[in-house]
């Protein structure tokens, strides 16, 4: 039997949907097959939360008295974009104040930046906003300080470039003699610890692993509150090597998200601190895969046993670009805890959060069981296997006339 | 009952020398070692628990002093603050007295009953949930 997204919204409206998330349809599918699962089972919702660096907010503070077009701004002494209109901004969460010390007293501290500037905005906490500009004849004012609250602004949008990446690597130090300090963590010398973040079977691009229904304007949970994809992400590359089951072996697809500030929530989206390396936002996501058919089930029953991710070593081969994965391993062996590297146990740890990657499908269940949010049917689907769209390493080629 | 813990170092010249059975054999206490490593320069390091009467407890440690063995005895110092803590487990790995450990939900799981406050764990949590009684008083 196949479903119709409106069959399906027709249900959850008279809350008659039957919703399950992506780790309880496994069992399921096991235990009834993907016919009758899919028969009975409307929608799979998927989640995931963990650091996204790709990430910002874009904001409009509505126009001052005389009127002033920011060409410098800073959010808690954070700077903020404003190469855009007279008062809009963009806060990348990575972004870092002037006077940080980063990494002068190795290893620096990163206590705060664009991700927790996002979210203390979303905490409703006051914060600090300083801007200058030239001036102009249409455009006068030259400076402002003043306290400014998201419930003040007129828009307050999260606009993410790149999100919710479709499997990562494991990165573990092979060569250093000392700890190394990454975006994937701190990683202890001789296979200390191997580092993974990704949600695994719960994730949404491992479930709709060819993105049959993950596609541009579908609406997802995002930060608490709703938002939309609204197009591939950026470094998108559905081309990476795929298992025997279609699901990449490396991180692939990726997707661009957007959503209203105002509706979300500091518990999905908090500011982080990567020791050695820099500030970023944790994001939560959650996506709702609707059961067209029997085949789309059975991609929604992908189990962490399934799905393998590369080992890096990001002592060497993954800063100078070189090399290839040391190996693979299943998210099933990273979750228990240890996996076996070339016959030696490694302790691994995450960084996303599986207990809140749970927490997000089991409240975007509630939303639809509720009959509070409806599926969208995209717009347009985001490029699969064959579709051309491929990622590639920067193309570097001398400056004319320099040496 | 006491129960006390301690970093131990030992040089390489105390590397090989049976301090810990001697320990054991001449004081009514247990020892609980926690990790154990050697580096390369053959320098031994334990991070160990040892339990017994209040005096037997001091003595044996007079007696690992009168060895020659360096102790630090952390403070208990750790402060965990469940509601900035999001369970990713990013911290499990470096606590090696696993005072911090995940459960089978994948729930973070604080003992500080076997603490130390070595403080490795700190600077491994992205979302400042960790930190030490004395960087927050500051
Ligand atoms: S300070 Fe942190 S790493 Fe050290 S023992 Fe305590 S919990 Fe574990
Ligand atoms: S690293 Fe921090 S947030 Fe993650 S489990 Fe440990 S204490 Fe909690």
């Amino acid at each position: 039997m196949t479903k119709t997204y409106e069959e399906i919204n027709e249900k959850i409206k008279n809350g008659k949907a039957v919703v399950v998330t992506a780790e309880e349809v496994i069992e399921i599918v096991k235990d009834k097959g993907a016919k009758k699962a899919a028969d009975e089972i409307d929608v799979v919702t998927t989640g995931t939360f963990g650091p996204m660096c790709s990430s910002g907010a874009l904001l409009n503070t509505g126009h001052t008295k005389p009127r002033m077009n920011y060409k410098r701004a800073y959010l808690n002494r954070v700077p903020v974009y404003c190469g855009v209109a007279a008062v809009d901004l963009y806060i990348g969460v990575t972004a870092m104040p002037d006077d940080d010390p980063a990494n002068k007293v190795f290893p620096g501290k990163f206590e705060y930046g664009g991700g927790h500037v996002i979210e203390d905005l979303v905490s409703g906490k006051d914060v600090v906003f300083e801007a200058t500009s030239h001036g102009t004849q249409c455009y006068p004012r030259k400076e402002i300080t003043a306290t400014i609250n998201i419930r003040d602004l007129p828009s307050a949008t999260l606009l993410n470039p790149r999100n919710a990446y479709q499997n990562y690597n494991v990165a573990v130090n092979a060569h250093a003699k000392h700890p190394i300090y990454t975006y994937m963590g701190i990683l202890r010398p001789n296979f200390g610890n191997a580092n993974y973040c990704s949600a695994g079977q719960l994730s949404p691009l491992l479930n709709d692993p060819n993105y049959r229904t993950i596609g541009i304007g579908t609406k997802i949970f995002l930060g608490g509150g709703t938002g939309y994809v609204f197009y591939q992400g950026t470094q998108h590359n559905p081309e990476v090597p795929r298992n025997e089951k279609g699901i990449p072996m490396g991180g692939a697809g990726t997707l661009a998200l957007v959503g209203d500030m105002k509706t979300m929530s500091r518990r999905y989206i908090r500011g982080v601190s990567m020791t050695g390396y820099g500030v970023s936002l944790a994001v939560g996501i959650g996506v709702p895969i609707p059961v067209l058919d029997e085949e789309m089930i059975a991609s929604c029953a992908v189990s962490d046993a399934d799905i393998m991710a590369p080992v890096w070593d990001y002592s060497e081969d993954y800063p100078n670009f070189q090399g290839k994965p040391i190996a693979h391993v299943s998210y099933a062996e990273l979750g228990s805890g240890r996996i076996n590297l070339q016959g030696r146990e490694i302790e691994t740890a995450s960084i996303s959060s599986m207990p809140m990657a749970r927490e997000i499908a089991q409240t975007l269940k509630k939303w639809i069981t509720d009959g509070n949010f409806l599926l969208t049917k995209p717009s347009a689907p985001i490029p699969g296997t064959g579709s051309g769209v491929k990622y590639h390493p920067f193309v570097e080629r001398p400056v004319k006339g320099n040496k | 009952m006491t129960k006390k813990s301690a970093i131990l170092h030992f040089g390489s010249d105390l590397v090989d020398k049976p301090i810990i059975s001697g320990l054991i054999r001449n004081y009514d206490v247990s020892v609980n070692i926690l990790q154990a490593s050697i580096t390369p320069e053959e320098d031994g390091t334990m991070f160990v628990q040892i339990e017994g009467e209040h005096a037997i407890v001091q003595k044996a440690f007079d007696y690992l002093r009168d060895h020659r063995v360096d102790m630090i005895f952390p403070a208990k110092n750790l402060i965990w603050d469940d509601k900035k803590c999001v369970d990713c487990g990013a911290c499990v790995a470096h606590c090696l007295p696993r005072a911090l450990t995940v459960d089978g939900s994948g729930k973070l799981q604080f003992n500080s009953e076997r603490c130390i406050a070595c403080e490795l764990c700190i600077p491994a949590c992205p979302y400042h949930a960790l930190g030490s009684v004395s960087e927050h008083l500051s």
